[in-house]
């Protein structure tokens, strides 16, 4: 097999694209092939690191800030979920 | 299907349609817009104004299965933009801490090192790897083909990966 076949074969074992039986071809390779070893390892850790990344969070307040702005720019949107208990109501500032 | 529902209903001009189609993708959209722009203010800026322009060509659109892509391609011109006055601003991104300090560390180490790579890297790599976006929809979205994204796609990640090799040796 050339390098460069090699080199793609790696980065679809890294996406978990590969096929089982030749990820277990690959993976047989690797066993008597130190360098290819440590590209499959090193790749396949960076794409589970980067899929480990929490997804950011959408929360309540982002949701009605994104209405707050629609609503700023002229927009006549209704949303069809009920609307928090919380930010149902304005309370009068003390003080 | 409910897309093409509130797809319909925004043509006739019905005010919960919007509303509906915000329920809808409002979150994926302000997820994408948030990995790509890295804040939280940003981020809601540009989900608002991509159901802005829903709004605005809400006579154009069909429910035809393109309606998604077209969307996450608006808000992915939206986050360039805002990109660009970061880059003439230099924001800085927000941290998001949680979990055991070793591994929030790492998750800082990865994000950073991903805002660090070039577009052309990043945005394959947000789009498959994080929001598991399938490799054709992820092509129209950047307009490009599919053998252009898959490479893009192999290359950030072996690109991100000799930004972290470090990092990930001692957390190994």
């Amino acid at each position: 097999m050339n390098n460069e076949l090699y080199r793609k074969l790696v980065d679809m074992y890294a996406g978990g694209e590969l096929p089982e039986e030749l990820e277990q071809e690959l993976r047989g390779r690797a066993l008597s092939d130190s360098g290819l070893a440590i590209e499959m390892q090193s790749l396949s850790d960076t794409v589970d690191a980067l899929r480990a990344i929490p997804d950011p969070e959408f929360t309540e307040e982002s949701y009605q800030r994104v209405l707050m702005r629609l609503y700023a720019r002229g927009a006549d949107i209704r949303p069809t979920g009920p609307t928090p208990t919380h930010l149902q109501y304005y309370l009068p500032i003390q003080g | 299907m409910v897309e093409k529902r509130w797809l319909n209903a925004l043509a006739k001009g019905d005010p919960q349609a919007l509303g509906g189609l915000y329920e809808l993708y409002g979150e994926r959209i302000f997820r994408y817009a948030y990995r790509m722009l890295g804040n939280r203010s940003d981020a809601e800026d540009a989900t608002a104004e991509t159901f802005l322009r829903v709004l605005r060509r809400s006579a154009e659109l069909r429910a035809d299965g393109a309606f998604r892509t077209w969307l996450f391609r608006i808000t992915r011109n939206l986050c360039i933009d805002k990109l660009r006055q970061h880059k003439l601003m230099e924001l800085p991104p927000d941290a998001q801490y949680s979990g055991s300090e070793e591994r929030a560390a790492l998750r800082i180490t990865v994000q950073q090192a991903l805002a660090d790579l070039p577009n052309e890297y990043r945005e394959p790599l947000v789009l498959c790897d994080l929001e598991d976006m399938a490799a054709r929809e992820a092509a129209e979205i950047l307009n490009i083909s599919v053998p252009a994204l898959k490479s893009r796609l192999y290359r950030g990640r072996r690109a991100l990966r000799d930004k972290l090799i470090g990092t990930m040796e001692r957390n190994r």
